[in-house]
């Protein structure tokens, strides 16, 4: 579901997001002032500065969308000395804390009057930001606190009850949950101990009333956390509108995926990296509109931010189509801020290049804007991801845009898990992804080794098979009983299956995923640990990073044939290879044709194309081609035509963009009608029409290749001053005769004969066989029996002729 | 608190921590392994509830990785939210060091080198100061 955001919403958003800033920047403002006192006490602490620099910076980014000019100027300015500090240019003095203690507390005075009246109060900050700029451009002037108001805590507290929305502490809500979380564990332990003890039915009963509570309660818990992501999005559009009219940029935004649920603690973290990423694009992955009328793009920039589930996971994209990333010059970046050395830079792969740009303090902005720029975003989008166990992916094109992965763990509550036994320890599998477990040695189970893979047969349904202790690099264990060892169908995503050979299967449980730390995420092999109640911490394994380190083929998509009938027809497909050239045509309409009967794709100016005798046509160098469409195009620029070529005659195809080459599928689903469209076949789960090409090279060949086959031979005879070549030709021509003078030396008998004098006698030596049709200068006939025909009558021309031979085309 | 520090024998070296970087020190039984993780991660163990991740300093400094004895004791450290812990040889001993943090004198090895801070001076030995954190990654993923 993909839909465009309108731009500029109601007032409600804004007033929860007004909301959301005021309760966020109270608490980033009374952080940022203790770690400013701290900070002040000891400055070379480096960490202690950067911490309360992206303090200052995330105010400024958040009231940068909210149009709050106070607010923004103020941290503009704080943020500004903090950055004078970080590079060094300037020493970290009390005269500098106090100055920024005094913008701190003039953003306490705004918010407060903000909460209060729901706008920003009129006023000059002009004295805090230009005592600050004094003690910035002086150097030690010790304490000198002038006119600037101490800090009152109170004064804060007494406004925030006034807000209108109620914030229910996470910390509040994780104590709900872990209670609850501790309810479950006990009572698995609890249900354990009863099964062995053989209570009553009635203690049974009376603990599954219990049980089912607890269920229900885990449930509304749960949900209490979760929230759609929309909410995420909601200020995006805001923020996009803004930068792009502020850098005179045209860009789409687009989200999709909106409905997707995420946990409380999710969002919160990864709603800055989010805007950081999305501001990041607009400053600097869009280009200029005429860099990018340079590069053959479009004018208007696309930004797309979507969500999906997988698995367990949530991924979320965010996409545009700029510049990308260069590689090269992130590395010389790195190397002129002295990140890397060039020794090390040589050592570097494309993508630890890329990476660079995670590094604290680096920037690929060529000049510092306000909005982006200070090396403040993707270490901290890093950091901020992996702190709840996700993971950041850059995936790069360079020149053409950039990708940004974000995967994070739907949620840190309970799920129910699998525990299965491999290499002698213990892993989870979530539930929700497993569709069956059997034993490996049963009946329905059939497993085939195949070119060195494996292939497990259930009940006739093929699954490739994954033993967990080669996908994890360890050994098999002795300890394991080989009857014991089974089979778990899972399916990690929507259309993909595989079978999961374990050791053993234990039990399933109620599990409590915490996120693992960030190198052990990045193996891709795990989504998080869990502490089951032996104590023991176990880890849940990534169901979808399984495939991708097993590296197979997890699609279910032309498995479920009989095995030697699949690889016959793989097999057959590979040598046949029929490939269809998957296009969009002018009217957006996506459709394909056979690749082999493409010549090549043009791109031609608009004015190429133009309309002679109700055809379309278009000049491509110094030939000219006809044109399947019925009108010219009204727009400007460029068009591009697909060449079809079947050997004699080129057809030229108008579209609007070629979208991709693929395996042209077999079953094709055949159209009732010959006409355009051959069939309907499906590609990747979409139906795409199936042009025939042999339909349209017909209308167009007829007039040309294969009427010249059979068009009457006309001779002209006795033309001596060339008034046949010259004005009866063409009319022949076009009526769809073939014409030669009597200088042509030609092999064919003619058709006809015309005779262009009036005296017969000349003609005589042709031949008795071929009908002869003669012309006369005079408009009256000589006389009733007079064959000769006036030669400036066109039609009863035509008709002698078609009389004569019985055809041509009148 | 600004002056307290705690020396301990990691991969083989005496060194000191500050101790406002370490959260605990604690003793902890055979690890759960982390198949596929990078060498350096020794497993992973459970703390009030809590799961930390255990690492070896051997592997981090460039040497061969050593074996976790149970009862062994860690030093247990928050890195950007994440619980850690410092497989330790030996703890010595927490105490107040009222000499100054001084530069690091003359050439370490570089995977020393990599996590050392400064240098102190304790009791007539000369002790390197190392951050924590800076074990966590590994030289060669630092660079990512």
């Amino acid at each position: 579901m993909v839909r465009l955001q309108f731009l500029g919403r109601t007032g409600t958003v804004i007033d929860d997001l007004l909301n959301d800033f005021l309760a966020e920047t109270a608490e980033i403002l009374a952080e940022a002032g203790g770690a400013l006192v701290a900070w002040e006490a000891d400055p070379a602490d480096r960490a202690q500065l950067d911490a309360i620099f992206r303090l200052v910076h995330t105010i400024k980014g958040s009231s940068g969308f909210l149009a709050l000019p106070r607010v923004t100027a103020l941290s503009h300015a704080a943020e500004d000395a903090l950055d004078q500090v970080r590079r060094g240019n300037h020493p970290a003095n009390a005269a500098l804390v106090t100055g920024v203690l005094g913008i701190i507390d003039r953003l306490n005075i705004v918010c407060a009057a903000l909460g209060k009246d729901g706008v920003e109060p009129a006023g000059d900050d002009s004295d805090v930001i230009a005592a600050l700029a004094e003690q910035d451009s002086t150097t030690e002037t010790g304490y000198d606190v002038a006119g600037v108001p101490l800090r009152r805590d109170d004064d804060l507290e007494a406004e925030l009850q006034s807000w209108r929305s109620i914030r229910v502490p996470l910390p509040l809500l994780d104590s709900v949950m872990t209670g609850v979380t501790d309810i479950v564990l006990a009572r698995n332990e609890f249900a354990r101990m009863l099964r062995d003890s053989g209570a009553s039915p009635t203690v049974i009963a009376s603990f599954d009333r219990l049980s089912d509570s607890i269920a229900g309660m885990r449930q509304s818990v749960s949900q209490m956390r979760m929230q759609r992501i929309d909410k995420l999005f909601a200020p995006l559009p805001r923020i996009v509108r803004d930068l792009a009219q502020d850098m005179s940029k045209k860009i789409v935004f687009q989200t999709s995926g909106g409905e997707v649920e995420l946990d409380r603690e999710m969002m919160e973290n990864i709603r800055d990296p989010l805007i950081h990423i999305v501001r990041n694009a607009i400053d600097h992955g869009i280009e200029a509109l005429e860099d990018r009328v340079a590069a053959g793009k479009d004018i208007t920039a696309t930004i797309s931010v979507s969500a999906r589930q997988s698995g367990n996971q949530i991924e979320i994209e965010i996409r545009d189509d700029g510049r990308g990333m260069s590689p090269d010059v992130l590395v010389a970046k790195a190397i002129a801020s002295r990140a890397i050395t060039a020794a090390e830079a040589r050592t570097l792969s494309v993508k630890d290049k890329l990476e660079l740009v995670f590094r604290p303090g680096f920037s690929t902005a060529a000049k510092i804007t306000e909005v982006s720029g200070r090396g403040v975003g993707m270490d901290i989008v890093k950091a901020n991801v992996e702190k709840i166990g996700g993971v950041v992916e850059l995936r790069n094109d360079e020149g053409r845009g950039l990708t940004i992965l974000l995967r994070v763990p739907m949620t840190l509550t309970i799920i129910s898990g699998l525990m299965v036994r491999a290499a002698g320890q213990y892993f989870a599998i979530p539930r929700g992804a497993v569709r069956e477990i059997l034993l490996e040695s049963g009946d329905t189970v059939r497993i085939d080794r195949v070119g060195g893979g494996e292939l497990a047969t259930v009940r006739g349904e093929q699954y490739p098979l994954l033993r967990l202790e080669k996908v994890l690099g360890r050994e098999t264990s002795d300890d394991d009983d080989v009857d014991d060892r089974a089979l778990v169908i899972v399916r990690p995503g929507q259309g993909q299956s595989y079978a999961l050979s374990v050791a053993a299967i234990h039990d399933h449980e109620e599990l409590v995923i915490k996120p693992a730390a960030p190198m052990i995420m990045a193996t891709g092999l795990y989504a998080g640990t869990t502490l089951p109640d032996n104590g023991r911490p176990v880890l849940l394994l990534d169901v979808q990073g399984l495939v991708a380190a097993a590296a197979i083929d997890a699609t279910e998509t032309g498995r479920n044939h009989d095995q030697m009938a699949a690889a016959e027809a793989q097999a057959n497909a590979a040598r046949n290879a029929a490939q269809l050239l998957l296009f969009r045509d002018t009217n957006c309409r996506v459709r394909g044709v056979r690749l082999s009967v493409i010549e090549r794709v043009e791109e031609v100016p608009a004015s190429a194309l133009f309309e002679s005798a109700g055809r379309v046509q278009v000049q491509i160098g110094d030939e000219i081609f006809p044109v399947h469409t019925a009108n010219l195009p009204e727009a400007e620029g460029s068009l591009k035509l697909l060449r079809l070529f079947d050997g004699q005659s080129v057809l030229c195809y108008p579209i609007a963009e070629v979208i991709d080459i693929v395996r042209l599928p077999d079953a094709v689903q055949p159209s009732a009608a010959p006409g355009l469209i051959a069939g309907v076949v499906l590609v990747s789960g979409e139906p795409v029409e199936l042009i025939d090409p042999f339909w349209l090279m017909a209308q167009y060949a007829v007039l040309d290749a294969e009427a010249a086959l059979n068009q009457p031979l006309c001779r002209l005879a006795n033309d001596h001053d060339g008034w046949g070549g010259n004005f009866l030709a063409p009319i022949l021509r076009s009526a769809g005769y073939r014409v030669v003078s009597d200088k042509d030396v030609v092999e064919e008998a003619p058709d006809v004969l015309l005779c262009l004098t009036d005296d017969g006698a000349s003609c005589a030596h042709v031949g008795d066989e071929i009908p002869v049709i003669r012309l006369r200068s005079a408009i009256a006939a000589a006389g009733p029996d007079d064959e000769t025909v006036y030669r400036y009558d066109r039609q009863a021309l035509l008709d002698a002729l078609a009389r004569r031979i019985g055809g041509g085309r009148a | 608190m600004e002056k307290l520090y705690l020396i301990a024998r990691i991969a083989d070296t005496r060194v000191a921590l500050r101790s406002r970087a370490i959260n605990s020190v604690v003793t902890v039984g055979i690890p759960v392994e982390v198949p596929g993780a990078p060498p350096h991660v020794a497993g992973l163990f459970a703390l009030r509830s809590r799961v930390f991740t255990l690492i070896d300093p051997h592997v981090v400094i460039g040497l061969s990785p050593v074996p976790v004895a149970a009862g062994q004791r860690v030093i247990v450290v928050d890195v950007a939210d994440h619980g850690y812990a410092l497989l330790a040889d030996a703890i010595e001993d927490v105490c107040f060091i009222e000499a100054p943090e001084t530069r690091v004198a003359g050439k370490l090895l570089p995977g020393w080198a990599r996590v050392a801070d400064g240098m102190i001076e304790h009791q007539g030995a000369s002790l390197l100061v190392v951050d924590p954190s800076h074990f966590i990654t590994l030289p060669a993923l630092k660079a990512a």
